[in-house]
């Protein structure tokens, strides 16, 4: 049977915790392990801020987050409470919102629920 | 939803930073209960800066933070007993057991690291 794995993140963007992460993940499907889902929490909630400019010439974690769920459906759930304290939000208008669509706004209930699905919980 | 009834899984949560320079505490507590909530094993573990989220009558409101820790009393509410204190983190800081709350456990270094293998997840803020 394949191994599932649950990613918790709470480090932000610039974190080179975060590359960690993304590189965890890549190694993870590489391995034939199944990705339950990546959970955003504390600081984490950062990457998914879709304003987010970071130099050409430097690691860009958002496109990693983005071809990650899209190319493997991986989800990434964000923890809306967390996310809403530092300044992201759903509730403004789809064109406004300042949630990159590639997140999935939830809340801790998911982080109950990734804990005791996955075979294995790593946090970064 | 997965029947989350069926999985034996517990839930150690290590808090390693102080009360109110940052969030942390705060998210921890907020993830607890929500563990707690949902009827899973959750314990709590309190190391390095972290006991000093476990001090009592601390002045909050005089810096302008929220008194997180008066949401501790919950904890009982949804039957999280497992609470536990590093003894050498304590000494290091000169801290007295005047807690703020009570059913506090107080473990040596070795005892600590034997609760905490005892959880198959361990989450640290």
């Amino acid at each position: 049977m394949q191994n599932t794995l649950a990613l918790v993140v709470t480090t932000p963007p610039n974190s080179n915790l975060t590359t960690s992460a993304i590189n965890l993940v890549h190694t993870a499907i590489n391995n034939n392990i199944k990705l339950v889902g990546v959970f955003f929490y504390q600081d984490g909630v950062l990457n998914a801020a879709k304003h987010l400019s970071i130099p050409s010439d430097e690691f860009q974690t958002l496109k990693q987050w983005q071809q990650l769920n899209s190319d493997f459906d991986i989800p990434l759930y964000l923890c809306i409470s967390a996310a809403e304290k530092r300044g992201l939000s759903d509730e403004l208008t789809d064109d406004k919102s300042n949630i990159d669509a590639a997140f999935t706004v939830s809340g801790l209930g998911e982080l109950v629920e990734l804990t005791s699905k996955a075979d294995r919980v790593v946090q970064l | 939803m997965t029947d989350l009834t069926q999985v034996n899984k517990a839930v150690a949560i290590v808090n390693t930073q102080a009360p109110f320079s940052c969030a942390a505490g705060k998210e921890a507590l907020d993830a607890t209960l929500i563990f707690g909530s949902f009827e899973q094993a959750v314990s709590l573990f309190f190391i390095g800066d972290g006991v000093f989220q476990m001090i009592g009558s601390q002045n909050a409101t005089s810096i302008e933070a929220k008194d997180y820790l008066k949401t501790f009393s919950a904890l009982e509410f949804y039957d999280i007993d497992n609470i536990y204190v590093c003894q050498q983190s304590l000494t290091e800081r000169n801290l007295s057991t005047n807690f703020h709350i009570d059913n506090v456990q107080i473990l040596t270094s070795a005892e600590f690291s034997q609760r905490l293998h005892e959880h198959q997840v361990i989450y640290r803020f």
